[in-house]
């Protein structure tokens, strides 16, 4: 009976593909989006991060370059790009490295036809971790992840030991023992091709004598800061490899224009884009709803925010418009340093939460288009959807409770007043020893006893409506100062409140001491969810910046490290386990109060079809599975 | 004694006693130009340093604020390795006034060339990632094209405005101007935008509600002006409209007190036509205190207008000022502080030589 119920399950997934290449089939290429952005685009297509970090010239990095190896599919998992690579094998050595040997496919080429060979991808690691590359600004950090990466970026060495041309359409690639086993692994072994003619010049290439890939040519910085910088921001003629091809750059407008790569062979699934024509323009938050009913822009993309997204949905009531929603992966928070005064008592941390009513903030603050977390995750990750029965079990979700906030105050001894009588009324204060006492300017001494009052120093970044609301709902809310609380804001620069949250004391003396209890910000999550480090004990990293909470617990600094180092790749049930684990433990100890998570809507023209993005499948994805009628 | 008639002689005496005079004059005028320019080069190293200063000493860390969206991402050796290397491409390790000398150009870069703002080096932007030099010129250029018709078309419609409700001083026509500039100089230029893009742009769609020129498309020559005009008209339209209030009311106020005075009065008892009475004695006496504001407003079209730039999304100096504020990219403001100062000090100067041509009186002092 199962052998039949797969066998049809086959047939089934068999006839969906071949429906879903049918309906591909079916999509005349035509028509033109116009994608209101809302950060300005810079100019520099430089592969990946490597100078700039702009969230748009990211997206538009993204639609002319997509013959990565390794990928990321629609659910943000790690996956071969079976359009590049033909096949991708790994060997654990002996000496605790690891060896992925990647054979690209032999029919692939640049947008100007050229052929792609394993030179072009190893050109892209080789290039931008060079001594020159390094000089002229290049942020890449991939000589750290391979063996004799180290000897190579500094000049030591000419060849890159750990990065090997095998043959014409074959690279290897040996990951470094520190960083393995990795649950992430697989992304070593990507890379992304390089047209080293527009990048170096036709008299260049890349080379391996036995001892390593290495760049032939000089590679002077008298001979290449020009040529790099003219690559980097090169429009016209741009030789790339991925669905679209950037037609135009006007940096007097701020606008691109790409079209459809004729030479495209698809996606990881073989997936061909349908939209001819891609045009990015700069939107402004003021006119941007305005020009999209005027038809000046077609889409604009992650809208949050009660304002936005009701502008959004009565746009589409009016007719016209569609859109699609998804979950945030990530949220805003306040969050606590747990190594000085009263913030580091875990039932102060507790009380706190008890205090806020975060449902109701999360629905004020995102204007009902959001929801809450308990953790360190995002609605829409793998991990929560699979472990989701089993985390409504096991998370505290901290209702909002007067009686609960006051009751684990008592229990942790925050039961004195200022003279050190027993409390009545106002400020709260607990007597403290001299190590939990620290110097925390606020105590008070009475006979022999250091009290500590429960006044928490909130620093919170200017002009920011979060820290609004919660002066509202958590500062001014009378149940905080009858519980005890005396929660005190402190308005500073977002760079400022970086300062002081990393301590760091190269900025100003004033930074380094431990000062504010309380921050709020925001995080977001990658696919890869790797939090390592960032619990650790260790005080040279903490010094560096790692454990901003400053919660030194080893149970989550084991959870953290184990999740992503101690599971093999092709283990996501371990993963999961650990993942959950972390989760509960984060939970408990609450190093950081998870304030909202939001839901984003991306509106468009309703001639759009086929639309569909998430927070790890953007618009440079989605695109590519539309088409416009 | 010459050979000369005495009148003949005395006429030349007078002569050569102007030209003399006139030599004098502009030996001083020489003089004076040649002193503004030694105060300037002395009030810009000043201001320099000040900013410099100013801007060094705001307590935030470069390299780590450029680093902190990919922190995440970064094992600790690769964001220490990255954190450092930052740091010394960014030279934050060494003193301050080294860096600042560095930066002007009066001392040498670590490998021993000179190659600061003396030198041409206007910085690098780190935001951008490149230098100033190649981060400016494009918005400069919109900025210049913007402000060019918009001070035209403020000045060709205030100023005949402005004269002509100081004629009609209290007629119903003057009162309606008044009113219709007091409103113009009160209201918000950010509402003045939103109404008139609502009108123009969502109900009629005469124009377009943003952007610099027609999505998608690659104009030059005429259709490249004329698609660009298309896509300036509205902001260009705001700007004049924002700008009507403040300058007819101050023309007008000049003017009246202009007409006021006793020439006027004896110009019209000689019997001179309305219109040489108003602009060629009213007016030209009128001018002193217009242009100064007239001058500032020419000077004014390499600055950009940051709420007119970014409810229209145009690419202009205001806005490139404004992010270069917020993305710390103090090099990047610098230098623009530093091109607005120049342009403020010549700016005075000048306005100042101006009212020697605008009126006799005023003299560089002998």
């Amino acid at each position: 009976m199962k052998k039949l119920v797969a066998l049809l399950l086959t047939a089934m997934m068999l006839l969906g593909v071949v429906g879903m290449s049918a309906e591909t089939a079916v999509h005349p290429v035509g028509g033109e989006i116009i994608y209101g952005s809302s950060t300005e685009i810079s100019g520099d297509w430089s592969h990946g991060a490597i100078w700039t970090n702009n969230a748009t010239d990211n997206m538009i990095r993204g639609l002319m370059n997509d013959y990565d190896t390794i990928v990321f599919n629609d659910g943000g998992a790690l996956v071969v790009n079976d359009s590049t690579a033909e096949s991708v094998t790994w060997e654990d050595n002996e000496d605790g490295t690891k060896t992925f040997t990647v054979k690209i496919a032999e029919d692939l080429v640049f947008n100007d036809g050229t052929p792609i060979t394993a030179q072009h991808y190893l050109a892209s690691l080789l290039l931008f971790n060079h001594p020159t590359l390094i000089t002229l600004g290049s942020k890449s950090t991939g000589y750290l992840t391979y063996v004799g990466g180290d000897a190579y970026k500094t000049g030591e060495a000419t060849a890159f030991s750990g990065a090997r041309l095998i043959d014409e359409y074959t690279y290897s690639l040996t990951v470094v023992e520190e960083k393995l086993p990795y649950f992430y692994d697989l992304s070593y072994a990507s890379l992304s091709p390089l047209s080293i003619n527009m990048w170096l010049g036709s008299t260049y290439s890349v080379a391996d004598d036995g001892e390593g890939a290495y760049i032939v040519g000089d590679m002077a910085v008298g001979t290449l800061a020009f040529k790099i910088a003219e690559a980097r921001f090169l429009s016209e003629g741009r030789v790339t490899a991925g669905p679209y091809n950037l037609v135009s750059y006007d940096k007097g407008a701020k606008q691109a224009v790409l079209e459809i790569n004729p030479l495209y062979k698809g996606k990881f699934d073989g997936q061909k884009p349908s939209v001819q024509k891609i045009i990015v323009v700069k939107a402004e938050d003021a006119t941007q709803f305005d020009a999209l009913k005027t038809g000046e822009i077609n889409l604009i993309s992650a809208l949050t925010g009660g304002d936005d997204v009701n502008a959004a949905l009565d746009i589409v009531a009016g007719g016209g418009f569609d859109t699609v929603t998804f979950e945030r992966a990530g949220y805003g928070k306040l969050m606590f340093q747990c190594d000085f005064g009263p913030t580091q008592f875990l039932n102060v941390r507790h009380a706190i939460a008890h205090l806020l009513d975060r449902p109701e903030f999360a629905n004020t603050f995102t204007g009902g288009y959001g929801g809450v977390v308990h953790g360190p995750y995002g609605l829409a990750m793998w991990m929560y959807q699979d472990g989701e029965e089993e985390l409504s079990e096991r998370l505290n979700t901290y209702p909002y409770s007067l009686e609960d906030a006051v009751k684990l105050l008592e229990e942790d001894g925050w039961v004195l007043g200022e003279d050190g009588q027993p409390w009545v009324s106002g400020l709260r204060y607990k007597e403290v020893t001299e190590e939990e006492a620290g110097e925390y300017k606020h105590n008070i001494t009475v006979g022999d006893k250091v009290l500590m009052p429960l006044i928490i120093e909130w620093s919170s970044s200017e002009g920011n409506t979060v820290s609004e609301l919660l002066v509202t709902m958590l500062a001014e809310n009378p149940d905080v100062a009858s519980a005890g609380f005396e929660i005190r804001q402190n308005i500073m620069t977002f760079a400022e409140l970086l300062n002081y949250m990393y301590r760091d004391k190269s900025v100003g003396e004033q930074y380094g001491v431990p000062t504010y209890g309380m921050y709020n910000l925001a995080s977001n999550f990658n696919p890869i969810y790797d939090q390592s480090y960032s619990w650790t004990l260790d005080p040279e990293l903490v010094e560096q910046g790692y454990n901003v909470n400053f919660l030194f617990d080893e149970q989550l600094d084991k959870l953290s490290m184990d999740m992503v180092y101690g599971v093999n790749a092709d283990d996501p049930d371990t993963y999961l386990k650990i993942w959950i684990d972390y989760i509960v433990r984060w939970n408990e100890l609450l190093p950081e109060v998870p304030l909202y998570s939001n839901i984003y809507y991306t509106i468009f023209f309703d001639k759009l079809h086929g639309y569909a993005q998430n927070p790890y499948w953007g618009f440079e994805n989605a695109i590519v599975y539309s088409w416009i009628e | 004694m010459s050979g000369l008639w005495p009148v003949q002689a005395l006429t030349s005496y007078h002569l050569t006693r102007r030209c003399f005079r006139q030599e004098r004059s502009v030996t001083q005028v020489k003089k004076y130009i040649a002193l503004r320019f030694v105060y300037i080069i002395f009030v810009f190293l000043i201001i320099s340093l000040l900013m410099f200063m100013l801007y060094n000493q705001i307590p935030t860390d470069p390299a780590r604020m450029e680093l902190e969206p990919v922190r995440r991402e970064l094992k600790p050796a690769e964001y220490q390795e990255l954190y450092l290397r930052l740091r010394e491409q960014l030279g934050l390790d060494d003193p301050l006034l080294m860096r600042y000398g560095r930066w002007m150009g009066i001392l040498p870069e670590k490998n021993g060339s000179w190659n600061g703002l003396l030198q041409g080096n206007f910085g690098y932007s780190n935001f951008y990632k490149k230098p100033v030099i190649d981060v400016i010129p494009e918005p400069m250029f919109n900025t210049v094209f913007i402000n060019i018709f918009a001070t035209i078309m403020a000045l060709g419609i205030t100023i005949p405005l402005g004269i002509r409700t100081a004629v009609k001083k209290n007629t119903r026509f003057d009162g309606t101007v008044q009113v219709i500039s007091v409103v113009g100089y009160s209201v918000p230029v950010f509402i003045i935008s939103l109404v008139f893009i609502y009108f123009f742009a969502v109900i009629f769609r005469i124009f377009p509600v943003m952007g610099m020129k027609t999505p998608g498309t690659n104009y030059t020559g005429l259709r490249f002006v004329v698609d660009r005009l298309y896509y300036l008209a509205l902001p260009l339209i705001v700007l004049t409209f924002a700008s009507l209030g403040g300058m007819t009311r101050y023309v007008r106020a000049a003017m009246i007190e202009s007409l006021s005075m006793d020439y006027v009065r004896t110009a019209r008892a000689k019997g001179l036509r309305e219109k040489t009475v108003i602009y060629s004695h009213a007016w030209r006496n009128a001018l002193l205190p217009v242009i100064t504001v007239v001058i500032g407003w020419f000077i004014g079209i390499f600055s950009g207008s940051v709420i007119i730039e970014n409810t229209f999304s145009l690419n202009g100096m205001g806005k490139l000022y404004i992010d270069g504020l917020n993305n710390l990219d103090y090099e990047l403001v610098l230098a623009m502080q530093m091109f607005y100062t120049i342009i403020s000090l010549v700016g005075i100067l000048i306005t100042d030589l101006s009212y020697g041509l605008v009126d006799p009186r005023v003299r560089v002092n002998k």
